[in-house]
C-alpha cells in the first residue's frame, strides 16, 4: 500500500505519489527533483553488489596499486600508504580525512547496504534498520572512491614525466570496486527501501 | 487574477520527515511515527548554520591559496608549490587538460560554491522573486560538485606516499593542504545545511 500524499523534499510541493514502472523516473513537476526511480529487483541486486563490493574492498586496500621507479629506487603504494605518509609528516587532519573518505566510509556504506538489503531479502524486521538507512543516506556523499580514482589519474600524469610507473593488482581491484560501487548506488532504490522497512516494522 | 504565494506542504499543514520521507499530517508532531526521528518542516536554523560555515570556509580559503600546498624535492633541489603554482607548472609542462581539471576542481568549484550559496542565502533573506526552478538547480549543482574538490587532497596524498626517496626525490605536503581540506569539508557541510525549500516559501510564481 502506498501513502496517499507525499511532499517534494526540495520545494515542498504536496503531491500524489506517482507509480512509475521499472526504468521510468518520476520528477517533481514544480522543481524537477527526482522523486522516484524504481529498479528491477532492487533489493536482490543491492545485496549481490554490496557483497561483491565487500569482497573487492579487501584486495583494493591491501595490494599495491601504483609503484614508481626513479634512478633505480622503487617504491610501491597502497590505498593506505597515502594516509600513513601524511601521518608521518604530522598532517593528521588531512590524513584522517583521506582515511575516512577513501577507506573507512566506502567500507561502512557497503556494510550498511549489505545489512539492510539482507534484512529486506529475508524479510526479517530489525529495530536498527531505520538507523542504518539514515546513516547510509547521510554518509553516502562522504565516500569518495570516484574522486580518489581521478586523483590517481592526475598523480600518475604528474609522475609520468619524472619516473617509471607500474600498476599493481590493487589498482585493478580498486577499479572493479569503483564500478561495483557506482552500480550499487544506481540500483539502490531508497524510496522502495524506506517503504519496505516501514512495512516490516509494522508487522508484529 | 489574485496573486498569492505558491503552495507548500507546510502551508497545507503537513511535515515531510527529512529522513524517511514520510508525510505527517500535523505541524505539532515532533517525532516521525514511521522512523522515530525528530521532525521539523524546514531544516532547523538552516540560514544561520549555512552563513557560519560559509564565513569559516571563506576565511580558510585565503591561507589555502597563499601557503604552499606541497614541496617537491628533486636531486636535492626543493621547490614549493601553491595551488595556483601547481596549475601553472602543469601548463608549463604541456599538460593542459590536467591543468584545467585541477583548476576547476580546486579553484573554481570552491569559489563557485561560496558565491552560489551566498546568492541563495541573499535570495532567501531578501525574499527575492526569482526563477526558483533555476535557483534550486543551482543548489543541486553546488551540492553535487562539492566532493570533487577533494581531488587535490587525494592527489597530494598519493604523491606524498609514492615519491618518498630521501634526497633523490621527495614530495612533502604543505600547510595549505590542511586549510584546503577544511574548506572542502566546511563547504560540503554548508551545502548540506541549506534548505532549498526556503527559496520556494516566498515565491509567487515559478519559471
Amino acid at each position: 500500500m502506498s501513502p496517499r500524499y507525499e511532499a517534494c523534499p526540495e520545494c515542498d510541493l504536496l503531491l500524489k505519489p506517482a507509480a512509475p514502472e521499472h526504468g521510468e523516473k518520476a520528477h517533481c513537476p514544480r522543481c524537477g527533483y527526482l522523486l522516484q526511480r524504481p529498479r528491477k529487483h532492487s533489493i536482490e541486486r543491492t545485496l549481490a553488489l554490496s557483497l561483491a563490493g565487500l569482497i573487492l574492498i579487501v584486495p583494493a586496500n591491501l595490494l599495491p596499486m601504483v609503484g614508481i621507479k626513479i634512478f633505480g629506487n622503487s617504491h610501491d603504494g597502497t590505498l593506505w600508504s597515502g594516509v600513513l605518509a601524511l601521518l608521518k609528516e604530522d598532517m593528521w587532519a588531512v590524513a584522517v580525512l583521506v582515511l575516512i573518505s577513501s577507506v573507512l566510509l566506502p567500507l561502512v556504506n557497503l556494510g550498511l547496504a549489505f545489512l539492510i538489503s539482507f534484512h529486506l531479502f529475508i524479510q526479517k524486521a530489525n529495530f536498527h534498520l531505520f538507523h542504518w538507512m539514515r546513516w547510509l543516506q547521510h554518509l553516502n556523499e562522504w565516500a569518495m572512491l570516484e574522486v580518489y580514482a581521478l586523483g590517481i589519474i592526475v598523480a600518475c600524469v604528474k609522475l609520468a614525466g619524472m619516473a617509471e610507473l607500474r600498476f599493481g593488482f590493487g589498482l585493478y581491484a580498486f577499479i572493479a570496486l569503483l564500478i561495483v560501487n557506482t552500480l550499487l548506488s544506481n540500483e539502490l532504490d531508497s524510496y522502495l527501501f524506506w517503504r519496505r522497512i516501514a512495512q516490516l516494522s509494522k508487522k508484529p | 487574477m489574485t496573486i498569492k504565494p505558491l503552495n507548500t506542504a507546510q502551508k497545507q499543514g503537513f511535515i515531510r520527515c527529512h529522513e524517511c520521507g514520510n508525510l505527517i499530517k500535523s505541524l505539532a508532531e515532533t517525532l516521525c511515527p514511521v522512523c522515530g526521528h525528530s521532525v521539523t518542516s524546514r531544516k532547523p536554523h538552516s540560514v544561520q548554520h549555512t552563513i557560519a560555515l560559509i564565513i569559516s570556509a571563506l576565511c580558510l580559503y585565503i591561507p589555502a591559496n597563499i601557503f604552499p600546498i606541497m614541496s617537491v624535492t628533486q636531486l636535492g633541489v626543493a621547490e614549493t608549490h601553491t595551488i595556483i603554482g601547481g596549475i601553472v607548472a602543469l601548463i608549463h609542462s604541456d599538460m593542459l587538460p590536467i591543468a584545467l581539471l585541477v583548476l576547476v576542481a580546486s579553484i573554481l568549484v570552491p569559489l563557485m560554491k561560496l558565491l552560489g550559496l551566498s546568492l541563495l542565502l541573499l535570495c532567501v533573506h531578501y525574499q527575492w522573486q526569482v526563477n526558483a526552478r533555476l535557483f534550486t538547480r543551482l543548489y543541486r549543482v553546488i551540492a553535487f560538485v562539492g566532493r570533487w574538490s577533494m581531488l587535490d587532497i587525494f592527489m597530494i596524498s598519493i604523491l606524498v606516499a609514492l615519491v618518498d626517496l630521501g634526497g633523490v626525490a621527495q614530495v612533502i605536503a604543505g600547510p595549505a593542504a590542511t586549510a584546503f581540506a577544511a574548506v572542502v569539508v566546511l563547504t560540503m557541510f554548508a551545502a548540506k545545511s541549506f534548505d532549498p525549500r526556503l527559496i520556494w516559501d516566498h515565491q509567487f510564481s515559478y519559471e
